[in-house]
């Protein structure tokens, strides 16, 4: 699944993020990586979402967070 | 130059590092609760113990990469031999991220000392930083300063002084949690920053190739790292064949390890995390709510004008009474001391009904930016952003570019430096041609004198109206660019929400001082240039010193002009001339107007009947009113905004066609609202 299919409140494991080289380093240097738990905290339904990932939360357009792609933490 | 010792800062966005920068240097540089503020890299000086000590202020980056304008400005100056210390400023309440850059400038092996900022807002929220611990996981020095509260600055500087030499480094004590390492080499006692075997067996082998071809180079250990990253700016200056060592990129590897130590670190100094966290989220289930968002935030800016208007008003009366008082008591002044009568008429015609005119508005001017500093310092600006994705989107435009607009609404200056947060530059460029059109608060004069000369009771409401008029140009001319240009919106937002937090009166108080000094100095200066100026044109012409100003040749030059401006209601060549004195700042419209009709307390009640008289005995009314309003919210910006405008896109050609496009589109709305209100 991807991000955007994500639920609110529930945390995630990012699996690989496709998106284009510039925008895909700016995500990791904000510390979004391969492995990387992430929280998801709202989700509309049409726009962006707010995320929480390294103790921070973030406002993403709904473009990037299709291109991430997660697998719920089973723990 | 053996005494000059130069020093780095360094931090994240919005980690306080200018306002420190200024706390040493009292230099005024611009800062704002926005990234993107320090784009190229400013200088100041100061000495400590008879050292001079060369400040550097460099942009606030997330890391060293270097795709990005900022990091390349940054990680090229610190690598360079400009600086000796780096001083890594780090928000010590969002410590986890502020790290990351932290162990990229420790692995740069430069001596880096860790100053952490806003102590204040962590003791707030209950949290604790051991600070012993701390300096021993990193091995470097960390001091806790508070550049607001001026507290720490010395001992920094002291650090500075002491830490400049690269060979001393502090010894690191690190628990290694019982992991066994079974790499040749114990890099734990070397390094802040040891990565799993796999990694450090990699970059041994790196470093060995690299002692062999490039012998010379210093921190081979970076650069091995930076290979494994594939690094392009670093492959291209040392080539290097490493095709059996590397066999894709590690940077995800080590981004990710990097944030493993940090954790660990996290873990061991930081006492009572997320204590308050759940605070913020039970306030964002409203504001960002999905369908709540809007609507607050619109009821939010409505409370802001609100408030602007009638607390700003209250307060707007003293200062005229006030104005009143001193105007005649100057007057009288001059005349018992037998000044001649030109002399008498440019102080108290020109400069007292010019700037004073001008400085009954700093009530008003100082709610709105008080009431917008709240809004900025409290952590609600990028909730906004987030709200109003959507529906720029639909625009054409990122939800990242409302924030450029929103502080239009402030001075168009600081919002179209701001749009140098949007990544695109098709984005950048339609912000910037729309950004004026938010009304900025040089305007609000002009739309309180005339509304509440024609409009009565309902003044209020159509000044509101003239900032959703403003929004709604800007909207459909962003609407209709991008349908032009085809360009789809990005949905490409990535913005940091941080944690609220009750704003703090300081940082309030140091905005909204800055506002009112910029406002109080360009009523010093500029406004009083122009209103020094608008005398004389108004009160010499072709026959010498004249005391019928339709004689003056402000009348001659009005005159030419007029025809342009009869078709929108605005053929006065009293008008045309305030327009044009408007260039130089918008609120010269006022005080140019009390020159021209010659009314010195123009605000007050009786100043503004008289004016409402004379404009009334030339055929101005309602409708005319209207339609210079509306004018004077669309047309050319000030100068100031028009070379920030020409300064930020880098063209003389584009910035004059904007100035065309929005002197254009003035024309153009003031014609349609004055037709359509001739028709009531």
């Amino acid at each position: 699944m991807v991000l955007k299919q994500g639920i609110d409140g529930r945390t995630y494991r990012v699996l690989s993020i496709h998106i284009e080289f510039q925008l895909e380093r700016r995500l990791e240097a904000l510390g979004l990586t391969r492995d990387t738990r992430i929280t998801v905290l709202n989700n509309r339904k049409r726009g962006s979402l707010i995320v929480k990932f390294r103790g921070t939360r973030f406002a993403l357009g709904k473009r990037i967070a299709n291109h991430i792609e997660i697998a719920e933490v089973t723990e | 130059m053996e005494n000059e010792i130069r020093i780095g800062f360094i931090g994240n966005p919005n980690c306080g590092k200018t306002t420190l920068f200024n706390a040493y240097t009292g230099a005024n540089l611009k800062v704002a609760n926005w990234p993107g503020v320090t784009v190229e890299k400013k200088e100041g000086q100061t000495t400590y113990q008879g050292q001079t000590c060369r400040l550097i202020d460099l942009p606030g980056i997330y890391s060293l990469t270097s795709y990005t304008m900022e990091e390349t400005v940054s990680r090229e100056c610190i690598m360079s031999d400009e600086v000796d210390v780096i001083v890594d400023v780090a928000d010590a309440s969002c410590l986890e991220r502020n790290l990351y850059l932290t162990l990229q400038l420790i692995e740069l092996g430069k001596p880096v000392i860790l100053a952490l900022n806003m102590m204040d807002i962590v003791e707030a929220r209950g949290m604790e930083i051991d600070l012993h611990r701390l300096p021993e996981m990193l091995g470097i020095p960390v001091i806790p300063v508070s550049a607001k509260r001026k507290t720490g600055l010395s001992i920094l500087l002291h650090a500075a002084a002491h830490h400049k030499d690269p060979a001393k480094q502090s010894p690191f004590i690190h628990h290694h949690h019982g992991k066994v390492s079974f790499h040749p080499h114990n890099h734990h006692e070397e390094y802040a920053m040891v990565y799993e075997d796999y990694i450090e067996d990699k970059i041994d082998a790196i470093t060995e190739i690299l002692t062999e071809k490039y012998p010379s180079l210093p921190n081979k250990r970076w650069y091995s790292i930076k290979y494994l990253e594939q690094d392009r700016s670093v492959e291209k200056q040392f080539p290097l064949d490493l095709e059996h060592v590397i066999d894709r990129s590690y940077e995800a590897d080590i981004i990710n390890q990097k944030y493993n130590f940090i954790e660990e670190v996290i873990d061991e100094v930081l006492v009572n995390k997320s204590q308050k966290e759940a605070k913020t989220d039970a306030i964002d289930r409203y504001l960002t709510n999905r369908w709540l968002g809007l609507p607050i935030f619109l009821a939010i800016m409505a409370l802001v004008f609100f408030l602007t208007f009638t607390v700003g008003d209250f307060l707007k009366g003293y200062f005229e009474i006030g104005l009143d008082a001193f105007s005649e008591a100057i007057r009288k002044c001059l005349v018992s001391l037998q000044t001649n009568d030109m002399l008498i008429s440019l102080v108290v015609d020109g400069v007292i009904a010019g700037v004073g005119g001008i400085l009954t508005f700093l009530p008003n001017i100082f709610i709105l930016f008080l009431a917008l500093a709240f809004l900025e310092d409290s952590g609600y600006m990028s909730r906004v952003a987030f709200v109003m994705d959507d529906i720029m989107g639909r625009l054409g435009l990122s939800g990242r570019a409302f924030i450029p607009l929103l502080l239009g609404f402030g001075c168009s200056v600081p919002a179209v430096m701001a749009s140098r947060a949007l990544e695109h530059k098709k984005d950048r460029l339609k912000t910037i041609l729309i950004t004026p059109f938010m009304s900025c608060s040089a305007r609000l004069p002009v739309y309180v004198l005339f509304s509440s000369m024609f409009f009565g009771k309902y003044a209020m409401l159509v000044c509101y109206s003239m900032y959703l008029l403003g929004i709604l140009v800007a909207v459909t001319t962003a609407f209709i660019l991008s349908r032009i240009d085809g360009s789809r919106s990005e949905q490409a937002l990535l913005i940091e929400l941080p944690e609220y937090k009750s704003p703090s009166a300081g940082t309030i108080a140091i905005y909204v001082w800055e506002k009112v000094k910029d406002y109080l100095t360009r009523a010093g200066t500029v406004i009083f240039a122009a209103s020094v100026i608008m005398w004389a044109i108004l009160n010499f012409g072709p026959s010498g010193y004249v005391t019928d100003i339709s004689l003056s040749f402000g009348s001659c030059l009005g005159r030419i002009i007029v025809p342009l401006f009869r078709p929108v209601g605005l053929g006065y060549w009293q008008i045309v001339v305030a327009l044009i004195a408007g260039i130089a700042a918008k609120e010269v419209v006022v005080s140019s107007c009390s020159v021209l009709f010659g009314i010195q307390n123009i605000t007050s009640g009786h100043g503004m009947a008289a004016m409402t008289a004379s404009l009334a005995s030339l055929g101005f009314g309602t409708a005319n009113a209207l339609s210079l309003m509306v004018f004077c919210l669309l047309y050319v910006p000030c100068t100031a905004t028009i070379a920030t405008i020409r300064r930020e896109v880098n063209s003389r050609r584009l910035t004059a066609l904007f100035v065309l496009f929005q002197l254009a589109t003035a024309w153009i709305t003031s014609f349609l609202v004055y037709h359509i209100s001739l028709l009531f």
